[in-house]
């Protein structure tokens, strides 16, 4: 880091960017530029005080960065005018020469593929006992590639082809960088196509351009639209999925050759770890699914209970509609005893409200088997026997019931109704035998 | 072509000095400017779980929306986005309006979360926050609102557990991955996804926002920046110069597994669209969204191309399909101006005639 504390750095700066900046002074004066005029690498010693210069440190790189590639632009304009005054296909040519580069795709994800290949290099000729394995695809081809495809025998044999495989895959990976690099290549020069038209259509009087930062945008646009041509295209789609496949393989080589490093020491890996990781993931999803299995079950369970006790309750109702009949036809058999005594003295005459309950009775006698039927007076005579003997036991039975409803009534009302229907359930039963057994 | 130039040499000079001029007192402003903050709005956690935590927001007065809206955010951003600044804040818009705003934040992954797949994303940590939101407010039901990839998220969840959700937003949210301009899911088709996530496990934030840097990548790296000098004798708005850069550096790495599932079931696979999609048990179909849905994307988004978003109203199964075209890109649908005034009305209005 620089000294931080310097507090002159407008100074520096200009000091730095001083020879450049003469070259343009000059320039403006009329005078010719030179034939290689200043640099600004001024900007990049300048910029290297700041490293880590407080919490804008990245920010900062990534301006100075852009400041030199923008004063790089500038200088090529400069050169270009320089060269051809008069314009025309000179100035052109010499603007083509300094734009059309591939560096102007120069972004950090390229610095990412190259730094990623040489580490690869470096490493796998550490390992493969080749330190002066040549930098370049086609000179490492040329020197090493046979090497790679020797057939591998002897004691050392697998170490052998594991670092045959790891040879090739650096040898693909630097071939496809290189496939790569020409599509960049490709998309500059369409960019610099780009910036051709778009100044042609910038000629006409109102439309020209009169500062350096309008040209510097319009490159940009050219720029890009030149780039997404490329980058949309089938080739690049196919290049790029093949390049980031042959770094993926060398990497995987040099994991490889870390973990086996690793093992050999006793040191835990990058495999065991993935393992015991997976195997975590795994259980945890297990006793997620555990957890929610028994969730679901207190859910079916509650449930259950709720369907019993809805069951419950609707055969209590439906028994208390027995029983209201039952009630009913008890009423009516007292009703027809009446009947018999009024036959044999007929003073009274029966209350509407008893000969409304009538029909309920005779409702509840059709639900009896036809073979119920019979001659008037002999089910009469059967049925008052039967309902004297039946009738003594009623009102200890209603007693009962009334007990259980008022038991009940301090209690959940489904539980309340349980016991009602559990009081009544026993007369209603009985009547039905006795129903039956009446009609047999 | 020299006729379209019109730059006097001495002009250019003192254009080039002002220029200097600039970027020297910019970078020693730059140097003393303190890291920026973010996230305005107040919020309390309602829920946790391993890196995640559901938060719901404080506005200056208390919501009238009944169902609360619930934001997914995707996993390749930090979500406070969406409250980037006092003056550029969807929640704390939404909540001016009475909204009740919950958010899911995703944290950030390291090697434990290897292994989480989309199931465990979209039928775990989604489901769980969801429940979480609705016992929270005492609702059956609530609204989704997923953003980005954290919209596709809420697809696949609204498919296949609409029961919880009373109506569905997405903003930005890609639908169909094969459509001509989407350049992220051009490059991505003849990768080998299972070789990539098996060599690096979980996937390098740097190395996603470098892939992201690419799409544009003379603008992005280099005009941006050369923009800012012009801005930097304005605090307030290096600020926002700075809270921005913060925001599209500061991101996550992916869970191995759940990007290798991504990329092959959206990207290359388009199965949203496509069918065949299966989150976990569940199968989705698009076709099983009945809540009302509201899709708001942005006509210059270069992450996620309209053309990816609009046609979602082709395949949902809801009859209440509300689409919004937002004049603007990927990243100021929440930050702009106009995204100030438009968006949070937009999400407001529709709901409240849902409500």
């Amino acid at each position: 880091m620089g000294d931080a504390s310097n507090p002159d750095w407008t100074s520096q700066w200009q000091a730095a960017a001083r020879p450049w900046l003469d070259a343009w002074k000059d320039f403006a004066q009329g005078a010719a530029a030179p034939a290689a005029p200043a640099r600004p690498e001024g900007f990049e010693q300048w910029a290297r005080l700041f490293t880590g210069a407080g919490p804008q440190g990245e920010t900062i790189e990534r301006m100075v960065d852009a400041a030199k590639n923008q004063a790089a632009f500038m200088q090529s304009m400069l050169g270009a005018l320089s060269a051809a005054p008069g314009g025309g296909t000179n100035w052109a040519e010499a603007l083509r020469g300094s734009l059309a580069k591939p560096a102007m795709f120069d972004h950090p994800m390229a610095q990412v593929w190259r730094d990623g290949g040489e580490q690869a290099r470096q490493f796998l000729a550490r390992f493969m006992r080749v330190p002066d394995m040549p930098a370049t695809p086609a000179a490492a081809t040329d020197a090493w590639g046979a090497m790679f495809d020797l057939p591998a025998f002897g004691p050392m044999r697998e170490h052998q082809e594991r670092y045959q495989r790891s040879g090739r895959a650096w040898l693909e990976y630097r071939k496809q960088l290189d496939r790569y690099n020409k599509l960049m290549l490709d998309a500059a020069q369409r960019g610099f196509a780009h910036f051709e038209r778009k100044l042609a259509d910038r000629e006409q009087p109102g439309r020209q351009i009169e500062s350096l930062r309008a040209l510097y945008d319009l490159w940009v646009d050219a720029a890009e639209e030149g780039y997404a041509e490329v980058a949309l295209s089938p080739e690049f789609r196919a290049a790029y999925g093949d390049l980031v496949n042959a770094q993926m393989r060398v990497r995987a080589q040099m994991q490889g050759e870390v973990e086996r490093m690793s093992r050999e020491l006793g040191m835990p890996t990058r495999s065991e770890v993935n393992s015991i990781g997976q195997r975590l993931q795994a259980l945890r999803r297990e006793v997620r699914a555990d957890g929610t299995a028994a969730q679901l079950a207190g859910e079916v369970a509650a449930l259950r209970r709720q369907v019993a006790d809805l069951k419950a309750a609707q055969a209590a109702a439906s028994r208390a509609t027995v029983t209201q009949a039952q009630r009913a036809d008890d009423e009516a058999d007292a009703a027809q005893e009446t009947v018999l005594r009024k036959e044999a003295s007929p003073r009274k005459r029966p209350s509407p409200a008893r000969a409304e309950r009538k029909p309920a009775a005779k409702t509840a006698r059709r639900d009896a088997p036809a073979s119920a039927a019979g001659d008037f007076a002999s089910r009469i005579g059967k049925y008052a026997e039967s309902s004297l003997g039946a009738s003594r036991s009623k009102p200890a039975k209603k007693a009962a019931a009334t007990k259980g409803t008022a038991a009940a009534k301090g209690k959940a009302a489904a539980r309340g109704k349980a016991a009602v229907t559990k009081g009544k359930a026993a007369p209603g039963k009985r009547a039905s035998r006795r129903t039956d057994k009446g009609n047999a | 072509m020299m006729d379209a130039l019109r730059i006097e040499p001495a002009k250019a000079f003192e254009e080039m000095m002002t220029t200097q001029r600039k970027l020297a007192a910019a970078l020693d402003t730059l140097r003393q400017v303190e890291d920026v903050d973010f996230g305005v709005t107040a919020k309390d956690a309602i829920y946790r779980e391993d890196k995640l935590v559901v938060y719901r927001f404080r506005g200056e007065k208390k919501p009238t929306a009944r169902v609360p809206i619930l934001i997914v955010y995707a996993l390749v951003n930090r979500p406070y986005m969406v409250d980037l600044q006092d003056d550029r804040s969807l929640v704390k818009n939404l909540l001016a309006r009475g909204e009740d705003v919950y958010l899911i934040d995703w944290g950030y992954p390291d090697g434990a979360d290897r292994w989480l797949t989309l199931d465990d994303y979209i039928n775990g940590y989604i489901d769980r926050s969801v429940d979480a939101v609705a016992r929270h407010c005492g609702v059956d039901r609530i609204n989704l609102l997923g953003i980005c990839q954290g919209g596709a998220f809420s697809l696949c969840y609204a498919a296949t557990h609409g029961e919880k959700l009373k109506n569905l937003i997405t903003m930005v949210t890609p639908v169909d991955f094969h459509t001509p301009e989407n350049m992220l899911s051009h490059w991505v088709q003849d990768m080998d996804v299972d070789l990539f996530v098996d060599t690096l496990g979980n996937v390098p934030a740097d190395l996603m926002n470098q892939g992201y840097l690419m799409l544009k990548p003379v603008r992005l790296n280099q005009q941006k920046y050369i923009g800012l000098v012009d801005i930097l004798d304005d605090k307030a708005e290096l600020e926002n110069f700075l809270r921005m850069e913060k925001w599209i550096f500061d991101s996550p790495d992916q869970a191995g597994e759940a990007f290798r599932q991504f990329i092959k079931d959206f990207y290359q696979g388009n199965k949203l669209v496509n069918g065949g999609l299966k989150i976990g048990p569940n199968e989705v179909h698009l076709g099983d969204i009945d809540m009302p849905v509201l899709n708001i994307f942005a006509e210059q988004d270069h992450l996620v191309p309209p053309s990816a978003s609009r046609v979602l109203g082709e395949h949902v199964g809801t009859d209440d399909y509300t689409a919004v075209a937002f004049r603007g890109g990927h990243i100021g649908i929440y930050v702009s101006g106009r995204a100030q005034r438009e968006v949070p009305s937009a999400i407001h209005d529709w709901l409240a005639a849902r409500s």
